[in-house]
């Protein structure tokens, strides 16, 4: 039984800076990191690999050469092999491009009975990479998953969707997109960190996948990225007593007419 | 190709989405077509006064809209629309991902507005968790998701004309829907309140939550938190926590207790008139996105401001 997570590397929002008039996004000194929350995705999976033998974890992402540090931290948390697109289509990729490469990479992969996704990555927040490739696939989707439970070739999840809870079943082969609170994810270890550079990659180029070129080029016109512009007051009380403190925000909140 | 087609699972969203699909329409000039999923006649009715020139009404037997994916995505086909406006709930962006990979079309999520610049359609979206906006020139065909609430429910006009077109929908049936339980709201609505209270992960345990229940009383507040308080620890319902994947709110205050303000966070309260934050962490995010700042431990600052408020 394969499973297969998938993941994104992004760069960590809390290094992008706006520059001030222009509100262009200043992205030279962001680093990388597995996009949030599809390190639930892999602990998932891995934790899925714990309670069954037969089940075998291996990761997959469509990254830029930059991508390469990601792998290491992937095996790191538990799959035996990473799959890696590599290829520069990343870093314009929206939706549509990404699940046509993505698919295209699980049918050379073959081996997949059930394909875990994040419910959102963190730069994009696209929603839809998970359901976009069960339907190319023509298998399955099962999304806003916070519990799962695999049994003779059968997924039973549980989905939190805005206002109930369900519980459903499905045959495998079967995508399922997770919600973060599905698990925690694990800090990996030191030995762990080290095993993970013995671990098996392969990779891929656009050009080794079958894919027509018109499904590798993104539908929108990107117009703009602007940063949000925050316009506040910023008075932050940080010295004085606690009583100073609470006094002087007292006396502005009155002046806002807010007490 | 031509139209604009919309679609809800929810009749309520459907009817925001008339609103705006209606005047988007009537800039280029074109129809504009509804999907009712299992509503009733005067419901589907309703959907021709807000607006719609043709309602399709679908029927079938599975009460799980998700399983109408490619009924719904065949009836768009047909339709041939240059836009497709889906309800952002989470079963509506369930839906709209798979018929925009069966039809190879675009899909932008959660849009914050649209509209016809030059006659092409734009949309803006968030980026990286709220930091950033993007406007994106759509393709033809596109499918946009709006979130609930985002327009006003068009007003009817009982005056209006337009075809109903009754057709029967297949269900998939591949995935089996056993138990259905609702989740019952605990708390009133944060989306109209004046005043809200938002805590954080600065809260040590769950009993603390009486500290911010007695200030929510004293200034008349509701009470939000962030993600994780909802989510990871469950002190409060779901519908609690503000945010990118949470509610959206526009109080006059809003307050947080210990929360560190990552723009997930922020951009959920940013649209408050005042922004005031309580967090011991001088370098915090919070303090960039607020208006007052106290930097301190809130267990020293809460029962203070409880207390002079008091007077
Ligand atoms: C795709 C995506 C979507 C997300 N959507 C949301 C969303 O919708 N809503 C949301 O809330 N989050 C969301 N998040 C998570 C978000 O990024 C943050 O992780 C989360 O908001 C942090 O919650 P927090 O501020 O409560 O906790 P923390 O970041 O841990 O902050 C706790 C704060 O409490 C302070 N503190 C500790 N002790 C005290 C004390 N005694 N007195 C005063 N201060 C104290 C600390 O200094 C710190 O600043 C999302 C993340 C991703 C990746
Ligand atoms: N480039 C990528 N490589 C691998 N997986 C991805 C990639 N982009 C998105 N995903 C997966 O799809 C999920 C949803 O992404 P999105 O639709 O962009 O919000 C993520 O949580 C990942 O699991």
């Amino acid at each position: 039984m394969d499973i297969v997570a998938c993941y994104k590397w992004v760069l960590d929002e809390q290094d992008i800076k706006i520059v001030p008039g222009s509100l262009l996004l200043d992205t030279s000194r962001a680093k990388g990191k597995i996009s949030d929350y599809d390190k639930n995705v892999i602990e998932e999976a891995v934790l899925q690999a714990e309670k069954d033998d037969t089940v075998t974890v291996t990761a997959l992402t469509f990254g830029n050469a930059k991508a390469k540090q990601s792998l290491k931290d992937a095996l790191s948390r538990g799959p035996v092999k990473g799959y890696w697109v590599n290829d520069a289509a990343a870093d314009i990729a929206d939706g549509f491009v990404t699940a046509n490469v993505l698919t295209a990479a699980l049918k050379k992969i073959g081996a997949y009975d059930l394909i875990l996704f994040g419910e959102g990555s963190s730069d994009a927040y696209g929603q839809q990479v998970g359901p976009r490739v069960a339907a190319l696939l023509g298998i399955p989707v099962v999304t806003f998953v916070t519990k799962l439970e695999i049994s003779e070739g059968k997924v039973m999840a549980a989905r939190k969707i805005g206002d109930c809870t369900e519980d459903v079943t499905v045959n495998l082969p079967a995508v399922i997109t997770l919600l973060p609170e599905v698990c925690k994810p694990r800090i990996p270890g030191l030995k762990q960190v080290l095993g993970a550079s013995k671990k098996p990659v392969q990779e891929f180029k656009l050009a080794d996948l079958d894919l027509v070129a018109e499904n590798t080029l993104p539908k929108n016109k990107i117009k703009s990225i602007q940063g949000y512009a925050m316009d506040r007051k910023n008075e932050i009380y940080t010295d004085g007593t606690v009583d100073e403190k609470v006094n002087t925000l007292i006396a502005s909140l009155t002046k806002e007419g807010l007490l | 190709m031509n139209g604009i087609f919309v679609y809800s699972e929810d009749i309520a969203v459907t009817k925001q989405l008339l609103n705006i699909g209606r005047s988007l329409a009537d800039v280029l000039q074109v129809n504009v077509t509804a999907l009712a999923l299992n509503e009733t006649e005067t419901d589907t009715a309703g959907l021709i006064a807000c607006g719609a020139e043709k309602v399709i009404a679908l029927s079938g037997s599975n009460p799980w809209v998700e399983s109408y994916a490619e009924s719904i995505a065949e009836c768009i086909a047909k339709e041939n629309p240059l836009l497709v406006l889906i309800g952002g709930t989470m079963r509506g962006k369930d839906v709209a991902a798979r018929i925009a990979a069966w039809h190879s079309h675009g899909l932008v999520n959660s849009a914050m507005s649209i509209e016809v610049v030059e006659r092409k359609l734009e949309t803006k979206r968030m980026l990286y968790g709220g930091l950033a906006v993007c406007k994106e020139e759509l393709s033809e065909g596109c499918i946009v998701t709006i979130d609930p609430r985002t327009y006003e429910e068009a007003a009817a006009d009982p005056l209006r004309n337009g075809d109903v077109v009754a057709c029967t929908a297949q269900s998939n049936d591949a995935v089996l829907v056993g138990g259905v339980c609702p989740i019952v709201r605990e708390r009133a609505d944060l989306a109209n309140a004046e005043k809200i209270i938002c805590v954080g992960r600065g809260l040590s345990s769950q009993s603390d939550m009486k500290l911010v229940e007695d200030l929510a009383e004293k200034i008349g507040a509701e009470i939000g938190c962030s993600r994780s308080i909802a989510e990871d620890y469950h002190w409060l319902p779901t519908e609690s926590y503000i945010g990118l994947s949470g509610q959206k709110v526009k109080p006059q205050l809003y307050l947080s207790i210990g929360i560190s303000g990552q723009v997930q966070h922020i951009v959920g309260a940013r649209d408050a008139r005042v922004i005031v934050a309580i967090d011991k962490n001088e370098k915090a995010p919070i303090f960039s996105a607020a208006d007052y700042g106290i930097v301190g431990d809130l267990y020293e600052i809460v029962p203070k401001l409880i207390e002079k408020l008091g007077k």
